[in-house]
C-alpha cells in the first residue's frame, strides 16, 4: 500500500512538472516516453483500485497531501483528483501542450505520425494528429442526422455509465459507491446536463446483456427517485419519444413517469390573465403536460382506466365541477377525451 | 476558377510560387467554410479538398524557400489567417494529407531561434493553435466526460466507431427501390455521405462503411457514389495507403473507370519494366492480383481489360513480356471464372464478343480436357481455320473495298488475339511438331508460324513459312537419335537464321519462334539428354539467346506441371527439362564471373 501511495504522489508530480515547470525543455523523446508509460500505469492503478472504499479514501489523502505541497512549488497547478488519475495520459499530454518550454522536436514528434529519423519507432509519433483526425471525422460524419434515439455521443457516454456502474457494484454489496459516482456526475457536469440526460436515457436503453446490467439498470432507476430531481428534469428535457422508449422498457419508469405528471399537475394554478394553467415552479406548459400523459396512455391502453379513475376521484375531490379553470384534474380529463394537445 | 494572374506588385518577385490572389482566392473559401458546419458547405470543402492539397504544398515550398517566417510574412500577410482558419475546419484535418500539410506549413513558420517579436509571436500562436487543436473540447460534452473519468480521445474514437457504424448499417439495407420510386431509400444520402467521406478515405474507422458504400446494391437507383470520391479513392489506392478489403477495391474498379485502366497500366508497366522476370514470378504475381477475379465477377471489367491488352499488343505486337502476361492473365481470369456461381455466369460470347466465335471453344478448351489422340486433329482444324481467315484476308487486301479489308484485317487480328491468350495450343504445336513424322507437319509448321508473324506484312507469309520449314528441317536433322556425329552444315543453317544479318532482312523469321523450337527438341526428340544438351548449348552460346532459350524452358516446365502433358513418358521428359535447365544455368555461371 505504501508502494501505491508514492506512486501516486509521484503521478501528481508528473502531472504539475508536465503542464507548470521549465524543465520540460531538457527533454528528450526516451523522457517523454517514459512520462507516457508512467501515466499508462496509473490509470491502471486507478481502474484496480477506485472501488475499493479503504484505499480510495488513502489515495484521497495522499493526493490532498501531494496537491498541497505541490501548489507551495507550482502556484498555477489546480492540483489533481483521484478519478482524474483515470485519465492520466490526457492530462500529462493537456500538460506539455499547454508547457511553453516544450521542446519543439517533441512537438513536432507528437504531431507526426511519419516521425523523424530522430525518433524511430516511437509509439507516441502522430499521437496528436490522430487525436485530431478522430475529432475531424466526427464533427465531418455530425451533420448526418443521426438514427438512433439518445445520439451517438449519448450511446457512447451510456455505455460508459452502465461499465461504470457494473464495476462499483460487482465489488460490493454496498451500493454507496455508486451512488457517490453518480452523484458526483451530476453534481460536476453543470452545462451538460442536458447530455447527461441522454447519457442516462441511453443507459437505460441498452440493452442488458447479463444480470449484472438489469441490475445496474434498476440501479440507476432507484438513483433518478432521489430528492436531487434528476427524473423530474430528465422528464422535461428528453423528447416524449424518448420517454415513451424508457416507460416501455422500464415499469419503474412508467411508474415515476406518472408520479411526476401527477406532481406537475398539482402544481399548477390557473391563471385567469392568461386563460391557462401555469406552473407555479417548473416551466412545464398545460399543453405539454397533456402530451406527456397521451403519450403514457398510447403506450399503455389498459392503464387509461386507471389515470382516467384516479383522475376523476381527484377531480371530484375539487368539487366535481365541469366548468374549466376550477380543477387542473377535469380539465386534463377533458383535454385526454378529445386525446388533443392544447 | 480562381485568379493565376499576379498582382502589379508581386510580378517583380522572384517567387511566383503563390500570389496573393490565389491566398485570397482560399482565404474567402476557408472564411466561407468555417461559417457554418452544414451539409452543403461540408461538399464544397471537400469537393476542393484536392486543389486545396496543392495549393497547400505549394505553400509550404513557398514557406520553405524563404530565408525567414518575418520575410514569409511579409511575403503573404494573409498566411496566418488563412493556415489558423483551415486548422478549424474539419474536412481538412480529418483529411491524413491536407492535415500534414498543413502541420508542416505551421512547422515551416516556426522559428527556431526567432529574432524578431514577430516570429516570437508566430512561434507563440503556433503552440496555441496546436494546443487548442489537440485539447479544446465541446463545452456541453467536457464536464460530463470529465467527471465520468473518460479521456477525451476514447470519447471521440467511440463516437466516430459508432456513427461510422450507423451510417454503415443504413447503407447495408435493402431498398425496394425499383419497384416503389415514391418509398424512401435508405441509400438516399449515399451521394453525400460519400462527398463526406472523401477525407475518410485513408481513415482505418471509415473502412468498413467505405467498402459498404462500394457495394451498394445494383437494384438500387438512389445510390449514387460522389465521383469525386472515387477519384479519393483511387488515388489512395495508388499510393498503396487504401484499407479496403478485396470486395471493395474490386467495386471501386468497377464504379470508377480510371481506377481499374490505372489498375491494369501499372500490371502491364511493372511487367515490361522487369522484362527479365521469369514466367513463374508473373504467375505469382497475376495468382495474388486481384484483377482476374474481378474480371471473372464483372464481365464489363474483362472487356476493359482486355481492350487495353489489345492495344498494347497492337503496339509491341512481339513482346514476349506482354503476350505471356495476356496469356497467364487469361488463364487466371477463366479459373477464378469457374468459381462464379452458375446463376451469375456471363456467357463466353459475351466475353470475347470480338472473337471469332467458330474459334471461341476451341481456342478455350485446354488441351488436357481433350483425349491426346485429338490433338492433331484439333491443332490441324485450328491450323485451317485461321490460315482460311488469312486467305480471305489477303483476297480483300487484293480486291476488296477499304471497308472489306479494314474488316478481314480485323478477324485475322482477333483470331491472333485469342490465340495468344490460349497460348496453350501454340505450345502443344511446338510439341507436336518435334514428335510427329515430316509429311504431317504442314498445318502444324503454318500455325506455329502465324503465332509468331500475324500480320502479312511486305506479303512475306510464304517466304517466313519456308524459312520455318527450313529450321524445322535443319533441327530435326540436328536432334535426330540416328545421326552422330553432328551434322554441322544443319547447325551453320541454323545459326545463319538467328544471325543478326538475317534477322535485319524483312522477311527475316522470328529469332523467338526458332528458339522455342530448339528447346521443344531438346525436351521432346528421341536425341539422348547429352546429345541434345549440348546441341542447345552449342546454339544458344553462339546465338547469345540464353535468356530467350531459358525462359521458353520454363514456360514448358510450367505447362508441365500443370498437366498439359499426359503422355506415358512423362517422368523421362521431366528429368530432360531439369537437366536442360541445369545446362542453361551452369552456362549463365561463368559469364556472371566474367
Amino acid at each position: 500500500m505504501e508502494a501505491v501511495l508514492q506512486n501516486v504522489a509521484n503521478a501528481a508530480e508528473l502531472l504539475a512538472v508536465a503542464a507548470h515547470s521549465d524543465a520540460v525543455k531538457r527533454w528528450d523523446a526516451s523522457r517523454l516516453s517514459r512520462a507516457f508509460h508512467w501515466a499508462r500505469y496509473c490509470q491502471q492503478l486507478h481502474s484496480k483500485v477506485h472501488n475499493h472504499a479503504t484505499m480510495r479514501r488513502d489515495l484521497e489523502e495522499q493526493l490532498l497531501h501531494t496537491n498541497g505541497r505541490l501548489q507551495t512549488v507550482f502556484p498555477g497547478y489546480e492540483g489533481v483528483s483521484l478519478s482524474d488519475l483515470s485519465r492520466c495520459q490526457h492530462l500529462l499530454l493537456v500538460g506539455l501542450m499547454n508547457n511553453p518550454e516544450l521542446p519543439i522536436d517533441l512537438l513536432k514528434l507528437l504531431f507526426d505520425p511519419k516521425s523523424p529519423a530522430l525518433f524511430p519507432h516511437n509509439e507516441l509519433a502522430g499521437l496528436c494528429s490522430g487525436i485530431i483526425q478522430c475529432k475531424s471525422a466526427c464533427t465531418v460524419l455530425g451533420v448526418f442526422p443521426d438514427s438512433l434515439p439518445c445520439g451517438a455521443d449519448a450511446e457512447v457516454l451510456g455505455l460508459v455509465l452502465m461499465q461504470r456502474l457494473d464495476a462499483l457494484l460487482t465489488q460490493d454489496s454496498d451500493v454507496q459507491p455508486a451512488e457517490h459516482f453518480l452523484d458526483s456526475v451530476l453534481q460536476g457536469c453543470e452545462g451538460a446536463a442536458g447530455r447527461f440526460c441522454l447519457a442516462v436515457a441511453a443507459a437505460l436503453l441498452t440493452s442488458p446483456k447479463s444480470q449484472m446490467q438489469t441490475a445496474s439498470q434498476d440501479f440507476l432507476l432507484d438513483w433518478l427517485q432521489k430528492p436531487h430531481r434528476e427524473l423530474q428534469h430528465m422528464c422535461s428535457t428528453l423528447p416524449t419519444s424518448l420517454l415513451r422508449d424508457l416507460a416501455k422498457a422500464h415499469q419503474k419508469f412508467r411508474d415515476s413517469y406518472y408520479a411526476v405528471l401527477k406532481c406537475w399537475a398539482s402544481g399548477m394554478e390557473y391563471s385567469v390573465d392568461e386563460g391557462e394553467w401555469v406552473h407555479t415552479s417548473q416551466t412545464v406548459t398545460f399543453p405539454r403536460l397533456v402530451e406527456h400523459f397521451l403519450t403514457l396512455l398510447e403506450l399503455h391502453p389498459g392503464l387509461g382506466d386507471n389515470v382516467e379513475q384516479e383522475l376523476n376521484a381527484l377531480k371530484c375531490s375539487d368539487g366535481d365541477f365541469d366548468v374549466r379553470g376550477l380543477s387542473v384534474w377535469g380539465d386534463l380529463l377533458s383535454a385526454l377525451r378529445r386525446g388533443t394537445v392544447g | 476558377m480562381f485568379p493565376l494572374q499576379q498582382q502589379p506588385h508581386m510580378e517583380d518577385s522572384a517567387d511566383p510560387l503563390v500570389t496573393v490572389q490565389e491566398m485570397q482566392f482560399w482565404l474567402d473559401k476557408a472564411v466561407a467554410w468555417g461559417q457554418a458546419q452544414t451539409v452543403e458547405t461540408q461538399r464544397d470543402t471537400c469537393q476542393h479538398l484536392s486543389r486545396l492539397r496543392d495549393f497547400t504544398q505549394q505553400l509550404l515550398k513557398h514557406i520553405n524557400s524563404m530565408a525567414s517566417t518575418t520575410e514569409t510574412m511579409k511575403r503573404l500577410p494573409l498566411i496566418g489567417q488563412f493556415l489558423g482558419r483551415l486548422c478549424w475546419i474539419p474536412s481538412v484535418t480529418a483529411d491524413a494529407s491536407s492535415r500534414s500539410l498543413l502541420l508542416q506549413c505551421l512547422w515551416g513558420l516556426f522559428s527556431e531561434h526567432p529574432g524578431s517579436a514577430v516570429e516570437r509571436k508566430a512561434n507563440q500562436w503556433i503552440r496555441t493553435v496546436l494546443c487548442q487543436l489537440v485539447t479544446e473540447e465541446d463545452a456541453k460534452v467536457e464536464p460530463l466526460i470529465r467527471q465520468m473519468g473518460v479521456a477525451p480521445k476514447d470519447y471521440h474514437l467511440g463516437v466516430l466507431r459508432k456513427r461510422l457504424a450507423l451510417l454503415q448499417q443504413t447503407f447495408e439495407k435493402n431498398c425496394n427501390c425499383l419497384a416503389d420510386k415514391n418509398q424512401r431509400c435508405p441509400h438516399d444520402d449515399s451521394l453525400a455521405v460519400s462527398e463526406s467521406c472523401i477525407p475518410l478515405v485513408t481513415c482505418q474507422e471509415a473502412a468498413p462503411l467505405i467498402n459498404t458504400l462500394l457495394q451498394r446494391p445494383a437494384s438500387c437507383i438512389s445510390a449514387a457514389l460522389s465521383e469525386d470520391f472515387l477519384d479519393a479513392l483511387n488515388s489512395a489506392h495508388s499510393r498503396q495507403s487504401l484499407l479496403l478489403e478485396e470486395q471493395g477495391i474490386i467495386s471501386l474498379w468497377y464504379h470508377n473507370l480510371p481506377s481499374l485502366e490505372e489498375a491494369v497500366l501499372r500490371l502491364l508497366e511493372s511487367v515490361l519494366a522487369n522484362n527479365e522476370s521469369s514466367p513463374q514470378k508473373l504467375e505469382q504475381l497475376l495468382e495474388q492480383a486481384l484483377l482476374p477475379k474481378a474480371c471473372a465477377q464483372h464481365c464489363s471489367m474483362f472487356l476493359v481489360v482486355n481492350d487495353i491488352f489489345r492495344s498494347f499488343l497492337k503496339q509491341a505486337e512481339r513482346a514476349e513480356s506482354v503476350h505471356c502476361l495476356i496469356h497467364t492473365f487469361t488463364r487466371c481470369f477463366l479459373r477464378e471464372l469457374a468459381l462464379v456461381p452458375h446463376q451469375n455466369s456471363v456467357p463466353l460470347k459475351a466475353l470475347f464478343p470480338q472473337s471469332p466465335q467458330s474459334l471461341l471453344m476451341p481456342l478455350l478448351t485446354l488441351p488436357s480436357e481433350m483425349h491426346q489422340e485429338a490433338w492433331r486433329h484439333h491443332l490441324k482444324w485450328l491450323s485451317d481455320s485461321l490460315k482460311r481467315l488469312t486467305e480471305e484476308e489477303e483476297e480483300d487486301d487484293r480486291d476488296g473495298s477499304r471497308s472489306s479489308c479494314l474488316k478481314s484485317h480485323h478477324r485475322v487480328f482477333e483470331a491472333w488475339f485469342l490465340l495468344v491468350q490460349c497460348v496453350h495450343w501454340v505450345q502443344l504445336t511446338a510439341q507436336l511438331l518435334v514428335t510427329s513424322e515430316t509429311q504431317d507437319c504442314g498445318p502444324l509448321l503454318w500455325l506455329f508460324t502465324f503465332y509468331y508473324h500475324p500480320t502479312n506484312r511486305g506479303h512475306h507469309r510464304a517466304s517466313q513459312l519456308g524459312h520455318a520449314k527450313e529450321a524445322l528441317d535443319h533441327l530435326r536433322a540436328l536432334f535426330s537419335p540416328l545421326n552422330p556425329p553432328l551434322p554441322v552444315g544443319s547447325l551453320q543453317s541454323v545459326m545463319t537464321l538467328l544471325s543478326p544479318a538475317q534477322q535485319q532482312q524483312q522477311q527475316s523469321l522470328s529469332t523467338l519462334l526458332i528458339i522455342n523450337l530448339l528447346v521443344n527438341f531438346a525436351v521432346f526428340s528421341r536425341q539422348s539428354l547429352i546429345g541434345s544438351a549440348e546441341v542447345l548449348q552449342m546454339v544458344v552460346d553462339q546465338s547469345g539467346l540464353l535468356n530467350e532459350a531459358a525462359r521458353v524452358l520454363v514456360s514448358l516446365e510450367l505447362s508441365l506441371n500443370r498437366g498439359r502433358h499426359l503422355s506415358s513418358d512423362a517422368n523421362r521428359v521431366q528429368l530432360r527439362v531439369q537437366k536442360l535447365q541445369h545446362t542453361l544455368t551452369h552456362m549463365n555461371v561463368p559469364e556472371q564471373h566474367c
